[in-house]
């Protein structure tokens, strides 16, 4: 039984919603997403940087496997420097066999208390999975195994879900997704288990989108965010407002970009009534306020 | 006739330095044309554009993603439109599926409550060529219009700028007055269909958020610098002849908070100018209809 979108959720327009409450004190919610992905060589390379000559795809794909290897080698390592010296947790979203492959790199995320959420098993579309269910299951059990938490969150690989993926993803034990770009402030979706909540993501603040996909220059990292983020402020004047920035090792952890990434959290940070909450926190918030 | 017209039987070449100058009543010298889309994306079928192609871009559905980030546009970025056209008092020309009278009548009585002008744009997003019956979908996206305004509209615009040979003539039979899909032109100008004359408005292809931002990844800003270099030659130009300034926008694009501030500043730039006229399609039509020489 496969439920439209439309049947999870009513359309609602913000115009004339009761506005949410945040803590005294605090006016907008950054939300820090740091995604770790498994490339497997032995598929086509996720995205890719730079075409074989005549560009035809070729297999195996050396070049953008080495790409993303870098992310974990070197780019990762950047970035998490960059988080500590800021004070920010991101949340962390993972494929969970990054658990088999990159041990290090999650471990320095659990000894930094960085939220752990799910990215399936591997970066590969749901569409593409003969069992769903038993793939989130798996993720799931790799990483509350290794982390010795469960996971409470979920980003579909590249936020791919079919019309099943959420009742799965709600018998999991996933209280929260960041798949459904739709909304500024968060919203309850219906499953046929337990309800989930959609957190406000965007992937317009997104650095395969940006910066893999649509080719701007490095610095519009910061140029896009702030203005992101300055419309955004204004706003939460009158209803809290959430922002979410993501971004992946091999693209905002590298040399020349890591600069922008590393303003724009110090920057949009310095702002008045600006706190950084991890996914969780920000659900615990919007379930707190349902009540 | 063999066949449904092609472009050059509907509409004989004119150089536009052969044609006598248009004149906009009193002191105005340029129109500015505003036109805001309103779609739905069905997800029982390929969104209509995507961002974020799955991983290694093989296209699957449903693709729930983009389904969520057009919502957003109806969800969040149109409030932020009504609000700019609200203050400005500016009323654009809406170009709406119908389907969003079913789907979205919150948002398309805020529109028709603000006064703007409903254009035919199909049914729902999705390439005219693949109707399997145009005429159909036209009268019923027409007759949907009329139910929700009380009003038929005048003018049309394909989904994604879409037509077939036989458009113009089902768009002419079922009392369509404009079209923007030609966008072949600085003025409007009166092509044949088996139905009578049908006008053409000078709608632009680009600047339009879906190019710029979608399809040519420009940043952010660059929807106020085109306009701006697009504006400030017609301007010049309307020195000797009407010029008409079209811009089409999004709200899941141009409504999104980083791109919004830049949309306002286009208006903050146009208006600090003399003889700007915001009128929509209707008004331009209602008045080409009296400007132009009557021998055409």
């Amino acid at each position: 039984m496969s439920m439209h979108p439309r049947e999870r959720l009513d359309f609602s327009p913000i115009d004339g919603r009761p506005p949410l409450n945040l803590p005294k004190g605090v006016r907008m919610v950054i939300w820090p997403v740091l995604a770790l992905e498994e490339w497997d060589m032995a598929r086509p390379m996720a995205r890719m940087v730079i075409s074989p000559p005549q560009g035809q795809p070729m297999q195996p794909d050396h070049p953008n496997w080495s790409w993303h290897e870098y992310g974990m080698r070197v780019g990762f390592w950047r970035m998490k420097k960059v988080f500590e010296q800021l004070g920010v947790n991101p949340t962390v979203t993972l494929n969970a066999r990054v658990c088999e492959t990159y041990p290090k790199v999650v471990e320095a995320c659990i000894a930094n208390n960085w939220e752990l959420n799910a990215h399936g098993y591997d970066q590969v579309p749901m569409h593409k999975l003969e069992d769903q269910r038993a793939v989130i299951g798996k993720a799931m059990d790799i990483i509350t195994k290794f982390s010795g938490k469960k996971p409470r969150g979920w980003f579909g690989p590249g936020l791919t879900q079919t019309f099943d993926t959420l009742d799965y993803l709600s018998e999991a034990g996933i209280e929260y997704i960041g798949d459904w770009v739709l909304d500024d402030e968060p919203v309850m979706l219906k499953t046929t288990h337990k309800p989930v909540v959609a957190l406000p993501y965007n992937f317009e603040i997104h650095d395969i989108v940006m910066m893999a996909l649509q080719h701007h220059p490095s610095d519009v990292m910061h140029t896009r965010a702030l203005d992101q983020f300055d419309w955004l402020y204004e706003e939460a004047a009158e209803r809290p407002k959430i922002m979410a920035i993501a971004c992946h090792p091999y693209l905002s952890g590298v040399p020349h970009r890591i600069g922008h990434v590393q303003r724009t959290f110090k920057e949009v940070l310095a702002r008045e009534g600006v706190v950084a909450w991890d996914g969780a926190q920000i659900l615990d918030w919007y379930l707190a306020q349902q009540k | 006739m063999a066949g449904p017209m092609i472009p050059k039987e509907r509409s004989d070449y004119s150089a536009i330095v052969d044609r006598p100058p248009l004149k906009l009543p009193g002191n105005a010298r340029i129109v500015f044309w505003t036109t805001v889309n309103y779609e739905v994306w069905d997800i029982g079928k390929p969104m209509a554009r995507q961002l974020l192609p799955a991983p290694t871009g093989v296209p699957l559905m449903p693709d729930v993603v983009h389904w969520a980030f057009h919502e957003y546009g109806m969800r969040v970025g149109c409030w932020r439109f009504f609000e700019l056209f609200k203050r400005l008092g500016i009323k654009p020309t809406l170009a709406a599926n119908a389907r969003i009278c079913e789907e979205y009548p919150r948002v398309a009585k805020q529109a028709l409550d603000d006064g703007w002008e409903f254009m035919g744009h199909a049914y729902e997003q999705g390439p005219i060529h693949k109707e399997a019956d145009q005429a159909g979908m036209i009268n019923r996206t027409m007759d949907i219009m009329q139910k929700f305004t009380g009003k038929r509209p005048v003018g049309w615009l394909g989904p994604g700028l879409t037509q077939t040979l036989e458009t113009p003539d089902l768009l002419a039979a079922a009392g369509v007055k404009y079209i923007g899909d030609w966008v072949y032109d600085d003025e409007p100008t009166v092509i044949r269909t088996a139905k009578g004359p049908l006008v053409t408005l000078p709608y632009s292809i680009e600047l339009n958020d879906i190019p710029m931002m979608l399809i040519q990844h420009h940043e952010s800003d660059y929807l106020l610098k085109r306009t701006i270099d697009q504006f400030d030659r017609l301007y010049a130009e309307s020195e000797k002849r009407a010029k008409f300034c079209a811009l089409a926008i999004h709200p899941y694009i141009s409504g999104q908070p980083h791109r919004i501030k830049y949309l306002e500043q286009i208006y903050d730039y146009v208006n600090k100018h003399e003889g700007v006229l915001h009128w929509n399609g209707e008004q331009i039509l209602d008045w080409y209809q009296k400007a132009r020489p009557k021998a055409a």
